[in-house]
């Protein structure tokens, strides 16, 4: 029941308690949210505070992210125009003095393989700090909510796991930002305006993953986001993304979030893999039953539910096209045999694969790896979820895509070994996480065979394709950046301005990246990518001022 | 007579220009660049004119060179121009560049040093709180006055270094990924790289810190020092920031580029990770920089800092080395002194001029390297 109200360009929105801005603002119709530099409609796409297309202006205060604010009565939102008036802003308060915590282990992270590990590193006897991004930890996995009971077994899962970290008494903190990873390890935070230093003995990283989009024209339209994010508005905020809703991509988790939407109320007009059949490949998928039947059964039974709401699910299908229409949005597809066809839909969601969150892994030097399969890099660890850097754990899908299930074993062994170095029990026995570990290693293995999650590039016969979102440079713009600075993503990085806008180049640095490697010869390493530099995510100023107080005072 | 090989050491700002010029009177040119770590590529585009207070307090014996190269810096951004109107927009504003004082003690200071720059030619004024606030209202109360230098600007150095590199390779620059390890000269240049060989009629040494040790060898020993500098930009807003704003005492400059993002910098220090490694951010600069920026101009405080990246500075004696070394006139030296970006396109056309036979006697004697003679 909706019983409290904000106003959004002078139009009165109603909200029910624990719902985001940008959920309630979805809920209402509100699909456009603010104007780029160059005049164009934005709108939610990610989700989960990493694209910074969903900013708006909350109280005069400019650029806050709608889907990482909770909704609250009386709030005075106006779209986001693209360049506020410095003179129009409240001055920023008086910086509220900054939190310094030293604990024993900090965790960053609080999803699968971070509450895990709190569980472990507690257990041994540690302190435990336990920092997320949202509200409410849980992740993007069991994707909690703040105010209605799980609605499946997997969130339910997800809750439990929640409850033993809190019941653990490791500290929780919520609407936590970290900006900044240095050498110690000292992390600098936003929680709310208000700055939060953290100088942990041990740290553990597990700040999971976000989705890799399918960049065609029109993928930067209200309405376009990532199958992700439609998920978090109905499993957190119990809102569907829209009427007749489209989902594309590849992976298991368009399927699944189809039938969510569809349990939702949302009419999905169709699921289009680009991958073939699984049944076309008897023997990887024979070999996934072998390594996971509960979960490949799990799997059947999503087609066959599916099938019985009459969703079609079309193989080698992929998203080509996305043109804004007068009664919503027609997205274009095309087959294998190269023909076209389209749907006119209110939300066309998207998920291509994943790329790992490794920003703080790769500021503070931890080594990787290339997996050229995945497209992304992987952390190299030890057998102990410790990094090159010694004291510095990474779990979960930021070290390299490897899912929830690995996420929890990796998280209880890391938490363990870090509560070992900090003092605190032993890090040895591991055996029966060690062995369910190998087991869900395998099944992701023949997973993701199944799947075509292999990097693409975009199709350079749509130049105007938008590569980045932010500074929106198209893809015929970097083809010419290439040719007069080919040498490193860097280079085409200041010839061009890809990767210099507020997300840092989260989803062009991959493909800025790959661009490079096609043109020069050369293979993908970490140097091949832009360099991490802090901040890992905007951050406001006048937090900034505050941190550097608490760390000036010499008490 | 115009040699008809020049190699150039250095791709950024004074390569890039050297290159344009000789390669426009009809030298074949290529250019090595290491293409690491380089200052050009990670400059934030002040054009400096007055005497940066920082520089005068850091490098009190260097105040002298750098009292007398301010003709040079009056040239300088005079050349600015000339690049903007041939090769550009680059996005150049000359709106001026303010000093910032808090106190009467820091006033004072502006107004000394004010009457010194005056001497020398420069356009500065000094200005009371009322004068200040009709040009910078968004400036914080507790400024009291500051020097207003009319010959100061800026230029957007992302959008000057493609449009130079355009140009050089329209005119058949070849530009080579190398680091340049050695340099013998016999009847011609021979510059030993990590890859290859390269030789040349005479060559141009733009390697900015990396002269000294290039060098060495040739009976000069010039101390040209790196120094890893740290910058912050913000996202943007519409507040027009016209001048370069500077402090009298304390290390910051802040500018708003034509996009509405605020570049802040001004001499942090970033951690110097050698020659191979581009420099890292030292949290504690980044920290300083930001919260000074915020204390002068408090309105910026809802900002966001969208980036910071570090990049390294040249210093030598407060003096450009400009011209040919005293051991061999095939190699030429074309090193700016502290504002290198600023004193670029001027250091490179003066360098030029040498290898074409029209040097600049009058105005390049002071800044010989034969000064630097062991």
């Amino acid at each position: 029941m909706t019983t409290d109200r904000f106003n959004f360009a002078g139009k009165s929105i109603g909200f029910r308690e624990g719902q985001s801005i940008a959920a309630a603002l979805t809920e209402a119709g509100q699909r456009v949210l603010r104007q780029s530099a160059k005049g164009e409609n934005r709108g939610m796409f990610c989700g989960m505070g990493v694209c910074q297309d969903c900013l708006i202006t909350i109280d005069g205060l400019p650029n806050q992210r709608a889907c990482m604010t909770p909704a609250a009565f009386g709030l005075e939102i106006e779209p986001q125009i693209a360049f506020p008036q410095l003179n129009q802003m409240p001055v920023p308060p008086t910086a509220t003095p900054a939190q310094i915590l030293e604990p024993d282990v900090a965790i960053i992270g609080g999803g699968a393989g971070g509450l895990s590990a709190a569980i472990a590193a507690r257990k041994a006897g540690s302190s435990v700090l336990v920092m997320d991004e949202r509200k409410v930890a849980g992740g993007q996995y069991y994707k909690q909510s703040a105010s209605h009971p799980p609605l499946d077994a997997q969130q339910a899962e997800g809750a439990t796991l929640l409850k033993h970290a809190q019941e653990s008494g490791a500290e929780i903190m919520g609407s936590v930002e970290i900006w900044g990873a240095f050498d110690g390890p000292l992390f600098l935070a936003d929680v709310g305006g208000a700055a939060l230093v953290v100088r942990p003995k041990t740290a553990i990283i597990a700040t999971g993953a976000y989705e890799r989009p399918r960049m065609v024209p029109g993928w930067t339209l209200p309405g376009v986001m990532t199958t992700g994010a439609a998920q978090t508005l109905w499993r957190s905020y119990r809102t569907t993304p829209g009427k007749r809703v489209v989902v594309c991509g590849s992976g298991p988790l368009n399927v699944q979030v189809a039938l969510e939407l569809a349990q939702g109320g949302s009419q999905v007009v169709m699921v289009a893999e680009t991958a073939s059949a699984p049944w076309q490949h008897p023997w990887i998928s024979l070999k996934a039953i072998t390594a996971d039947p509960g979960l490949v059964f799990k799997g059947i039974g999503m087609m066959r539910e599916l099938k019985r709401q009459s969703i079609p699910l079309r193989h080698q299908t992929s998203l080509h096209t996305i043109e804004q229409v007068e009664d919503g949005l027609r997205a274009t597809f095309k087959t294998a045999s190269g023909s076209e066809f389209s749907e006119t839909v209110d939300v066309i969601c998207m998920n291509d694969g994943f790329e790992p969150q490794n920003e703080v892994l790769r500021l503070l030097g931890a080594s990787m790896t290339y997996d050229g399969a995945m497209g992304h890099l992987r952390c190299d660890r030890d057998r102990r979820m410790e990094t090159s850097i010694s004291n510095l754990f990474a779990v979960g899908d930021c070290a390299g895509l490897g899912g929830a299930p690995a996420a929890r074993d990796e998280g209880t062994i890391a938490g363990r070994a870090a509560a070992a170095r900090a003092g605190f029990g032993s890090a040895q026995d591991s055996y029966p996480e060690d062995r369910s570990l190998a087991r869900h290693r395998n099944f992701q293995n023949y997973l993701w065979k199944l799947h075509d999650v292999r990097p693409k590039l975009p199709d350079t016969s749509a130049p105007e394709t938008i590569v980045c979102r932010c500074e929106e440079i198209t893809l015929g713009e970097i083809l010419d950046g290439l040719e007069t600075s080919p040498g490193h993503a860097g280079s085409l990085k200041r010839a061009t301005r890809v990767g210099m806008g507020r997300c840092q180049g989260r989803y062009c640095g991959p493909v800025a990246t790959r661009l490079v490697a096609q043109i020069t010869g050369k293979p993908i390493e970490d140097l091949s990518h832009f360099a991490p530099r802090a901040p890992i995510k905007p951050i406001a100023i006048s937090s900034i001022l505050a941190a550097q107080e608490a760390l000036d005072d010499p008490e | 007579m115009i040699p008809n090989d020049i190699l150039i050491v250095g791709g950024g700002i004074v390569g890039q220009i050297t290159a344009i010029k000789l390669a426009n009177a009809g030298a074949k040119v290529t250019v090595v660049d290491a293409g690491i770590n380089a200052g050009s590529t990670a400059n934030a585009g002040s054009l400096h004119v007055q005497m940066q207070s920082r520089f005068m307090r850091i490098y009190p014996d260097q105040v002298p060179n750098i009292e007398a190269s301010l003709p040079l810096y009056l040239r300088a951004v005079e050349e600015w121009e000339r690049i903007d109107a041939k090769y550009g927009p680059v996005e150049m504003i000359r709106k001026g560049g303010l000093m910032l004082a808090e106190d009467q003690k820091q006033l004072s200071f502006l107004e000394k040093k004010a009457k010194r720059e005056a001497k020398k030619g420069v356009s500065v004024e000094i200005l009371d709180r009322h004068a200040l606030e009709q040009i910078a209202p968004w400036l914080g109360p507790h400024i009291i006055g500051a020097e207003l230098c009319l010959n100061e600007g800026k230029v957007n150095p992302l959008v000057a270094n493609r449009r130079l590199r355009a140009v050089a390779d329209g005119l058949g620059v070849q530009f080579l990924q190398d680091r340049i390890q050695n340099l013998t000269v016999g009847k011609r240049v021979e510059a030993i790289g990590q890859t290859d060989t390269y030789q040349a009629d005479r060559a141009v040494i733009a390697a900015a810190w990396g002269t000294g040790a290039l060098v060495g060898n040739f009976g000069v020993t010039i101390p040209s020092v790196g120094e890893p500098l740290h910058m912050n930009i913000t996202e943007a807003c519409s507040a027009r920031i016209d001048h370069l704003v500077q402090h009298a005492e304390r290390s910051i400059t802040l500018k708003q580029f034509k996009s509405g993002q605020i570049v802040i910098g001004g001499g942090w220090s970033a951690n110097d990770r050698g020659l191979s490694q581009v420099p890292t951010v030292d949290p504690l600069s980044l920290l300083g920089n930001v919260s000074l920026a915020a204390q002068l101009v408090p309105t910026i405080g809802n900002l966001r800092i969208i980036r910071t990246w570090a990049g390294m500075n040249t210093t030598m004696d407060g003096a450009s080395v400009i011209g040919p070394l005293p051991a061999s006139d095939r190699l030429v030296m074309a090193v700016p002194g502290d504002a290198g970006y600023t004193l670029g396109p001027l250091v490179a056309r003066l360098a030029a001029n040498c290898l074409l036979g029209k040097a600049d006697h009058s105005v390049i004697e002071r800044y010989s390297p034969a000064r630097f003679a062991n």
